[in-house]
């Protein structure tokens, strides 16, 4: 069987997930033994055109990146979304509560207006170009990329959790975070992290993003039950829950 | 029958000699809760627990199990665990339900995984010391159980009695020392601990006797209360998930990196979840909250008994408790149902 050629680019991101793949360490033998990769800018100098999948860390926030990332997505045969920033748009998303022009003084001062730095709202990568599969995370859950590489690889559509949170943090026996009265995103956010927050003693941050068909509303509603408003929802959801749809 | 009578002393005892000569699980404090963990000494049991986080279905069923190891090119094998283990602190409702998944799972298809690790189970059930803040299992008839359980351990006063039912009671007993035969006292107050722990485990009140649910459903089924509920539902399978009579499982492969080898897996799936009834060709039987919603409590108010003569509700009250929406609770549920048709 010849191997798949992957590629992986990154945009507005920290390179974190990529990294989370290194983690695989001596599983990484393993992974290069089903794929070949032929550009991963923290892994290797080379770059190529000719692959097979794309995957692609970060999010898109200027002209230019979104340019580059169509090109990607007509040399790709499968396009993969690599962690928060690229499946949601993660905590870049932030900026889009802001005026653009705000945003740029903020963060680039004097260079505001560098061509380079024109930066536009924040787009995950599924609103720039068709995404195949998304590995949800931030970071990425390492043994959920491996078991949709080795899908892939077999020919098999990976299945990704489209429930809830709860359910991973159900089995490991938390205690629920609202018991001790703090606002948990997990009732609406996709499970496959092992509840690993809830499982620290912290509440679901979000960063696996809404399950398809999140009961938003009543999230709102649920909000009073535990003497807390609307406005302490959202605040929970602006780390990694900003303009998101659903 | 035999019952012996132990001194806390002589209990503690009992319980660590287990634990020496095989795996014990029982149940102990987790942060403000209780979960069955396994046991390292006597006195981290805590028997006046209220109620624990999941059910001991956990031990029989875990949340995730290999079923079997395959090789796309030879085949596949089993994988079964089988080591004797010992379960302290079981609550009578949660013996019920155990009991219930016996037949259920023994019906039809006969569930070899489930029943390897059962047949070595040793169950030390425990009458509730303590009420939760949800539990109605008085109303259910489960807040006491006189089968199912190899051993039952009543609390009285400062005494345990120990009433050995089985031969794998009396295995697991034949450890205990310095103990007397109870005495017709003790008998007598245990009967009183009965009686109390009927009317105690009562916090939630079902207007009907359980077995009057089937025909309350066969006329509820288009009853608003299943769309407005559902209004609130996370559709989060939490209710599912701690529930004791729930034990729906997906199954899933997974393959090695030498992508020739691989499992097969079983998790546990639950009703609630938008995709539970989804199959081939992205058809889903039940796409609506509401549709989903009104399946569990049909399944435990109808569906379950008419295969088993039991409803398969039995008071625990932890959907109550993890329902963060606050809609699971399946007395006030059927309540409405009973009251407006009255």
């Amino acid at each position: 069987m010849s191997k798949l050629k992957v590629a992986f680019f990154d945009f507005a991101c920290c390179e974190g997930c990529q990294l989370q793949v290194y983690n695989l360490e001596e599983e990484i033998l393993d992974l290069l033994e089903i794929v070949e990769p032929v550009e991963w800018r923290e892994a290797m100098s080379d770059q190529s055109d000719d692959y097979d999948v794309a995957i692609i860390e970060g999010s898109i926030t200027r002209v230019e990146d979104e340019e580059h990332l169509k090109a990607i997505r007509k040399n790709a045969k499968t396009l993969i979304a690599l962690g928060a920033c690229a499946t949601i748009g993660g905590i870049n998303k932030i900026k889009n509560n802001f005026e653009m022009q705000d945003v740029r003084k903020y963060v680039y001062g004097k260079d505001a207006n560098m061509p380079h730095l024109d930066t536009y709202p924040t787009k995950a990568v599924n609103e720039v170009v068709k995404t195949d599969y998304m590995v949800h995370g931030c970071p990425i859950n390492i043994k959920e990329f491996s078991y949709i590489v080795r899908s892939l690889a077999i020919g098999k559509e990976p299945k990704i959790p489209n429930y809830p949170v709860c359910v991973e943090c159900k089995m490991k026996e938390n205690v629920c975070r609202f018991e001790y009265g703090e606002i948990c995103l997990g009732p609406i956010i996709r499970a496959g992290c092992d509840a690993k927050c809830p499982s620290n003693g912290m509440w679901c941050f979000g960063c696996r993003g809404l399950v398809d068909d999140p009961n938003v509303n009543a999230a709102k509603d649920v909000m009073a039950e535990y003497g807390k408003t609307l406005d302490d929802l959202l605040g929970k959801m602006l780390l990694f829950g900003n303009k998101q749809e659903y | 029958m035999k019952i012996k009578k132990l001194d806390k002393a002589a209990f503690g005892k009992w319980v660590n000699s287990c634990i020496e000569n095989q795996r014990v699980y029982g149940v102990q404090a987790k942060e403000d809760r209780f979960v069955f963990a396994p046991l390292v000494s006597a006195k981290d049991l805590r028997l006046d627990h209220d109620v624990t986080i999941l059910p001991p279905k956990k031990y029989f069923l875990p949340p995730q199990e290999t079923l079997l190891k395959f090789d796309r090119k030879e085949g596949f094998e089993s994988v079964f665990d089988d080591e004797p283990f010992v379960l302290f602190g079981v609550h009578p409702y949660d013996m019920v339900a155990i009991s219930q998944t016996d037949k259920l799972f023994a019906e039809n298809h006969y569930d070899t995984h489930y029943f390897k690790r059962r047949q070595k189970a040793t169950i030390v059930a425990s009458d509730v010391q303590n009420a939760s803040k949800d539990v109605f299992a008085g109303c259910m008839g489960t807040a006491t159980v006189n089968d199912g359980f190899d051993i039952l351990i009543t609390k009285i006063d400062s005494y345990y009695l120990v009433d050995i039912r089985t031969k794998k009671g009396r295995a697991l007993a034949k450890t205990i020392k310095d103990a007397e035969d109870a005495d017709d006292m003790s008998l007598k107050l245990r009967k009183l601990v009965w009686a109390d722990n009927t009317e105690l485990l009562q916090k939630h009140k079902l207007h009907v006797r359980p077995e009057v649910l089937p025909r309350v459903l066969d006329r509820s089924y288009e009853h608003p209360v299943w769309e407005e509920n559902a209004q609130r539902c996370y559709s989060c399978g939490s209710c599912n998930l701690v529930c004791p009579t729930c034990y729906c499982f997906d199954v899933r492969d997974d393959v090695e990196w030498n992508l020739q080898k691989g499992r097969r897996y079983r998790v546990w799936d639950g009703c609630l979840l938008a995709e539970f009834a989804a199959v081939a060709g992205g058809h889903n039987f039940r796409r609506n909250r509401a549709d989903r919603y009104r399946h569990r409590y049909y399944r435990k108010g109808k569906y379950v008994p008419e295969k088993i003569g039991e409803v398969a509700c039995v008071g625990c009250g932890r959907c109550i408790t993890a329902c963060t929406a606050k809609i699971a609770n399946p007395v006030e549920v059927y309540n409405k149902l009973v009251d407006e048709g009255k």
